[in-house]
């Protein structure tokens, strides 16, 4: 290349002639500190930076560790994501939009039975059918899997038994999807039907077959998969309440109705090694179950993770299908491609569990919250997907943003012949939270006090433990609940407004990541890597795992590493899709990923920082603390004309090594109790949020028109706050469906009648109310710049405020969701007769007049606010546990406080007889210790 | 993957040309749909329910796309019926409310009247149906039995769930019917025929042309009341198409949708209620009442059937409201 295209650090001496024309051959390297759209340097951008390190940003909430990395680059700005073009030109590439040459088609047989034994499956015709390349069945794969390692009960194709309607059978792969379509036809199998379950009461009863079995941990001979009790706190204050509530609830499964179906394709390549490709949030965990199924080492895999159509949770399972093109292509030798219909999908579900939840609450003199007694029964379906950690979180996340007296909780999990629940939006956490909320409203009825006020008055305070051991960082539940009184003019609705129209309000408490890595020990690896490698040209390219969703992971991190290096966003390359060149991360669930992926980031952007600004200091003489980083360029703080531009520094940093190269980790610290079952709730952080709604109610016929919400969200720091209000926003659609219209409807005969996305009701743009998402910045200490999750949480409190403000407009308490306009008649009906009138519109809707309790609860509360902020700001580090408000001291540990404090994961024999409906699960024995054989 | 199962399209231009080509399939002894918008044809075809080789589309033939007052084409779109065209505005009200505008911009007046009938155990892909056996009206030659009413396979009870023929019916509008065997006007009630399979009287060849309206329904008012969960894409859940020559309640003419196999008007109550005498809020609620007690939904569509029923008398209510103004 003598004399001709150079591309080399140092510019590419003279490519122009004096008249201006580019000189033949040579072309221009772009100078020293390009990058990005505009050649010059941008001043700094001081609304961004803290004022705790000289900046104009307001910090309420205190400083942050991070604050010394702040640049005011991006972190902070509305930023549309990264991958927007790419989807807005439709050149995103989804699980359905790969393409290999030579590929072949997938179809899989399903079961036509809800619970039947397989016989025989003889598959000679489909063999011998022109076009079928190849065909596989339970038999090609006898290893089990499954999203949690306690809980491995699928298999890729049934082996012994079908567990619903829809379960796979068998697979054959043909040479288009007309052929495997006819071969699907051609199956012959033999089945012998058994008698299914589908109502979960039934579930945990004895039968002849249940529909898993699980050795001597197996409980009796019922479908329990898991049970789950836990007893804290001093159960003699709920004796004598002066208010209470009790509440049985009926609410039905929900799916995430996500836009693109599954999809995946996989390909042996020429060496021998698997390339699937998947629209997954979990790709490492594919990534593992595919090497257990197919008996494959996991470095002889590639998990591609394709952009992502909508996941909520429905993708973060490894799934069979992907499992039955891995088979077919080995199987095959050609590419196979799985596409499911939305039928399909919904066979596939692990949506939002069907439950039956129950809670008791009472309130003392003191109208402080004497204890939470909640029952979840909940309908797994036929497999356990993540309904281990379900069962838990049902109840163990609701024991916050409350200070409790008293907790007590059973929960049951059972396996029905229905397509399987799992993880979704809100996990485990959404049920209860509504039933919890609205007997908070009921309460506060009965106590004749504000709602608002009452939540107020028995908030934990920042940087206290809940009443099971949750450690509280940041809290701005307080405010939250403060803003939407304000914006929605609360004081002057509530209670106040005719027949028909309502308003309510709800509070939500989500984990910012699950404390516990599934597979390994957190005190051993780390929860998230990522790596960065900045070559000459200056691009950064960031390797991650985490898996873009669609709620803008891939923005978050290149925000981040853009913010500590002072870099434009198009700068920075974020590649996130193959497991070959990503470190393992956990996935997108649990709203781990910005908390923990971009604290990775930021960790190894610190370390390529340090190196630039090493290379500055040797080429100008400042010692790095008087350097200041900007917009491609560092320079002395008191003086910028002395800097250098990036590009010169990284140079500089690279010279004798070549490109610079960080690794950053993530790892949570060591938290939480150690009773069974400590682990499931933990999160390094929480995050609050508070809504009000308002609703319109037409009487006559039930239907309910949600008009406005009020939706204020605690996420720490808004890194990106139009993602934060994206995800506010669209929480809030996904909840609205599953308050007003979505339900999975199973019909008499246990089919799912609505598998389609016409009669699956997900609300349309006509019934999506104004939303006013306002974000909360409490500033978590340990988050990246203070961030926490904005992607599960808003979710939460959409329900009972929507609930809630159906009270407040026709007096019903309904607890059937959704609140269908046939479910909302029919209260209304009851309503009237209870009423004695003939019309819905003689209805009374129901009025307050604050009683004595008001104004010390609004005492109570002010008190409260000076505590928090000081806590909150860390001017008062006395630790605070939950009970305080009970006249604990935080410095006793729990069990010396009081007499009778319990903290018990087993129930007592004489509490048996008391337990709820999910708690009827603790009649029954384990196998184990029922004597006899297994 | 859905995919639709193969078939020749064919396009004929005119009419005799359509009623040609129909009648050299039937002589061939194949089986054929019409397909106007295709809205409704080709999500059951996708379902692969009872897809047929041939489909012929009308969408060429000239002259089928007229709006006015008193007359419209099979093909014109619901889209231009909601559109400043002169159709009747109780017909706009309920075009208006059908699906959503991206649907109603392919789909037809023409279809929307002989659209078919509608059932959850009915429209699903063929894995489901499988899984329930079949039933009545896709019995795959099973001969399988109904599925909301057990035990007898000789009626089909799916659920007639356009929004248009109501209001239709209403205005006093005829359908104009064409086949090999010729051309025939009839009432539009008339038109529906009590069976979700049969649905209407059009015999094998025969399509609906057009719509007329008598002159007498310019001087016509009235509503129609849609229910639904979503204010998009549903389909009835109920539908009432009330209609009256202003200042007359004796005029007065009452018809559902979405409630039986067929769409049907109510004169019988609306008799009944009217013979002492017009008696304002009065009238209008036994009227409510008499509607709803002689309609009989079932099981098959979102909302229980006993809440569709209740709901009849409000949107009865809300249908004739403006005669009490």
């Amino acid at each position: 290349m003598s004399g001709g295209y150079r591309q080399q650090p140092g510019g590419a001496g003279k490519t122009t002639r004096k008249d201006g024309k580019r000189v033949a051959g040579k072309q221009a390297f772009p100078p020293p500190g390009s990058g990005g759209s505009k050649p010059k340097m941008a001043p700094r951008d001081l609304d961004y930076i803290p004022e705790m390190v000289g900046g104009k940003e307001a910090q309420p909430a205190g400083a942050h560790i991070h604050d010394r990395a702040r640049t005011g680059t991006t972190v902070g700005k509305p930023t549309a994501l990264v991958d927007s073009n790419a989807k807005v030109t439709g050149q995103a590439w989804y699980g359905d939009d790969v393409r290999l040459s030579n590929e072949v088609i997938g179809k899989i047989l399903r079961s036509p039975h809800h619970y039947a034994k397989i016989k025989s499956i003889d598959t000679s015709k489909v063999e011998a059918l022109p076009g079928v390349l190849a065909v596989a069945t339970g038999a090609d794969s006898p290893h089990q899997f499954g999203v949690l390692p306690v809980t491995k009960d699928e298999h890729a194709m049934a082996v012994e038994k079908v567990r619903h309607v829809g379960d796979l059978v068998a697979c054959v792969a043909a040479v288009d999807e007309a052929t495997a379509m006819a071969a699907l036809n051609l199956f012959e199998v033999e089945y012998e039907v058994l008698e299914p379950v589908f109502d979960p009461k039934k579930g945990l009863e004895d039968t002849d077959e249940p529909i898993h079995w699980r050795g001597k941990y197996h409980l009796a001979r019922t479908n329990v998969q898991k049970r789950v009790f836990q007893e804290f706190g001093d159960r003699s204050l709920v004796e004598k309440p002066l208010a209470s509530s009790h509440g049985k609830w009926n609410m039905a499964g929900v799916h995430h109705g996500f836009t693109e179906p599954h999809a995946v394709v996989a390909h042996w390549d020429p060496n021998g090694r698997l390339q699937l490709y998947t629209p997954q949030q979990v790709p490492h965990y594919t990534h593992r179950a595919l090497a257990t199924v197919l008996d494959v080492p996991m470095h002889q895999i590639n998990v591609i993770r394709t952009f992502v159509g909508g996941g909520f949770g429905g993708k973060s399972d490894p799934f069979p299908h992907e499992m039955c093109a891995a088979i077919l292509s080995r199987k095959s030798g050609r590419p196979v491609r799985i596409t499911f219909d939305r039928e399909e999908v919904y066979w596939i579900n692990r949506g939002r569990h069907p439950s039956h939840i129950e809670v008791k609450m009472t309130a003392d003199e003191e109208a402080r919250i004497s204890g939470f007694d909640i029952d979840a029964l909940i309908d797994g379906g036929g497999f356990a997907s993540f309904g281990h950690v379900t069962s838990y979180y049902n109840g163990v996340l609701a024991t916050a943003p409350y200070e409790l007296g008293s907790f007590h909780y059973t929960g049951a999990r059972v396996w029905t012949n229905k397509p399987a629940s799992g993880a979704m939006r809100g996990h485990g956490a959404v049920n209860t939270r509504c039933a919890v909320e609205v007997g908070l409203d009921e309460m506060s009825e009965q106590l004749k006090v504000d709602p608002i006020d009452l939540r107020l008055a028995n908030l934990l305070p920042p940087h206290s433990r809940t009443i099971s051991g949750f450690r509280i960082t940041s809290n701005g539940m307080r405010e939250a609940l403060e803003k939407v009184r304000e914006g929605s003019d609360w004081d002057n609705k509530f209670r106040q407004m005719p027949l028909g129209k309502g308003i309510g309000i709800g509070c939500g408490f989500f984990i910012s990541g699950s404390g516990l890595p599934i597979h390994w020990d957190p005190n051993r690896f780390p929860h998230a890597t990522v790596h960065i490698q900045v070559d000459m040209d200056g691009g950064v390219t960031v390797h991650t795992g985490a898996a873009d969703i669609g709620q803008g992971s891939t923005t978050a991190v290149a925000q981040v590493v853009a913010e500590v290096l002072a870099l434009p966003l198009e700068m920075i390359h974020v590649r996130s899709h193959e497991s070959d060149t990503s470190p393992v991360d956990l996935g997108s669930y649990s709203s781990r990923v910005t908390f923990m992926n971009a604290n990775a980031a930021i960790r190894a952007a610190l370390e390529i920082r340090e190196q630039l600004l090493k290379a500055a200091w040797e080429v100008l003489g400042y010692h790095p603390n008087n350097l200041v980083l900007n917009d491609r360029r560092i320079y002395y703080k008191h003086d910028p004309a002395i800097g250098i531009s990036y590009l010169k520094a990284l140079h500089k940093a690279q010279e004798d090594k070549g490109a610079l190269i960080a690794s950053g980790a993530y790892r949570s610290p060591p938290m939480g109790g150690v009773h069974k079952g400590a682990a499931a709730g933990l999160a390094p952080a929480y995050s609050f949020s508070a809504y009000v709604a308002e609703v319109d109610v037409d009487v006559e016929t039930g239907l309910i028109k949600c008009t406005n919400v009020w939706a204020a969200h605690d996420c720490g720091k808004a890194l990106n706050p139009l993602a934060v209000k994206g995800q506010i926003i669209g929480s809030c659609h996904m909840g609205l469906g599953q308050v007003l219209s979505e339900k999975m409807v199973y019909g008499r005969t246990g089919h799912l009648q609505n598998p389609n996305l016409l009669e699956y009701k997900i609300p349309s743009v006509h019934e999506m109310p104004h939303v006013e998402p306002i974000i909360i910045e409490s500033c978590d200490p340990e988050g990246p710049f203070g961030a926490k999750e904005a992607g599960e949480g808003p979710l939460l409190p959409i329900l009972p405020a929507v609930v809630n403000a159906v009270y407040d407009a026709i007096g019903i308490r309904l607890r059937d969701l959704p609140l269908t306009p046939d479910v909302v008649f029919k209260g209304i009906e009851k309503g009237m007769k209870a009423a004695g009138v003939d019309d819905p519109l003689d209805l009374e809707s129901p009025r307050v007049e604050h009683g004595d309790l008001q104004p010390i609860l609004v005492k109570r509360a002010a008190e409260h606010k000076t505590r928090d902020r000081s806590r909150q700001r860390s001017e008062d580090t006395s630790p605070y546990v939950n009970g305080v408000l009970f006249g604990f001291d935080p410095n006793l540990p729990l069990e010396d406080q009081v007499e009778g404090w319990r903290m018990a994961t087993e129930p007592d024999p004489e509490q048996l007889a008391a337990l709820g409906l999910a708690g009827k699960a603790w009649l029954k024995k384990e196998q184990r210790h029922m004597g006899g054989d297994e | 993957m859905m995919l639709m199962p193969p078939f020749t399209l064919h396009h004929p231009t005119s009419v005799d040309a359509a009623c040609e080509l129909a009648a050299q399939l039937m002589g061939a002894g194949e089986a054929f749909d019409w397909v106007a918008g295709g809205t409704d044809l080709l999500p059951n075809y996708k379902w692969h329910i009872n897809p047929k080789p041939h489909v012929i589309s009308l969408a060429k033939i000239g002259g089928t796309s007229t709006i006015s007052g008193s007359e419209m084409g099979c093909m014109v779109r619901l889209a231009d019926i909601t559109e400043e065209n002169g159709a009747h505005p109780v017909v706009v009200q309920a075009a208006s409310k059908v699906a959503s505008s991206l649907v109603r911009t392919n789909a037809t007046l023409g279809g929307n009247l002989c659209l078919d009938t509608r059932c959850f155990w009915y429209n699903q892909g063929e894995d489901w149906r499988r899984s329930i056996d079949w039933c009545h009206k896709a019995d795959c030659g099973t001969g399988a039995d109904c599925r909301v009413i057990p035990n007898q396979n000789t009626l089909c009870v799916a659920t007639y769930q356009g929004d248009i023929a109501p209001t239709l019916m209403v205005l006093g509008a005829s359908v104009h019917l064409i086949g090999p065997n010729g051309a025939r006007t009839l009432p539009i009630e008339s038109f529906y025929q009590l069976d979700g399979m049969k649905k209407n009287v059009l015999e094998e060849g025969e399509f609906l042309l057009k719509v007329t309206l008598p002159e007498d329904a310019a001087t016509r008012t009235g509503s129609y009341q849609k229910l639904r969960v979503r204010d998009s894409w549903d389909f009835p859940e109920a539908g009432v198409a009330a209609s009256w020559v202003a200042g007359d309640p004796s005029s007065l003419r009452i018809a559902t949708t979405a409630l039986e196999s067929i769409p049907r008007t109510h004169p019988e109550q609306v008799e009944e209620v009217l013979k002492p005498g017009w008696e304002g809020v009065d009238s209008v609620k036994a009227l409510s009442t008499a509607v709803q007690k002689s309609v009989k939904p079932v099981n098959n569509t979102a909302l229980p059937p006993r809440y569709r029923r209740s709901m009849v008398r409000v949107l009865t209510k809300r249908a004739v409201q403006g005669l009490l103004e």
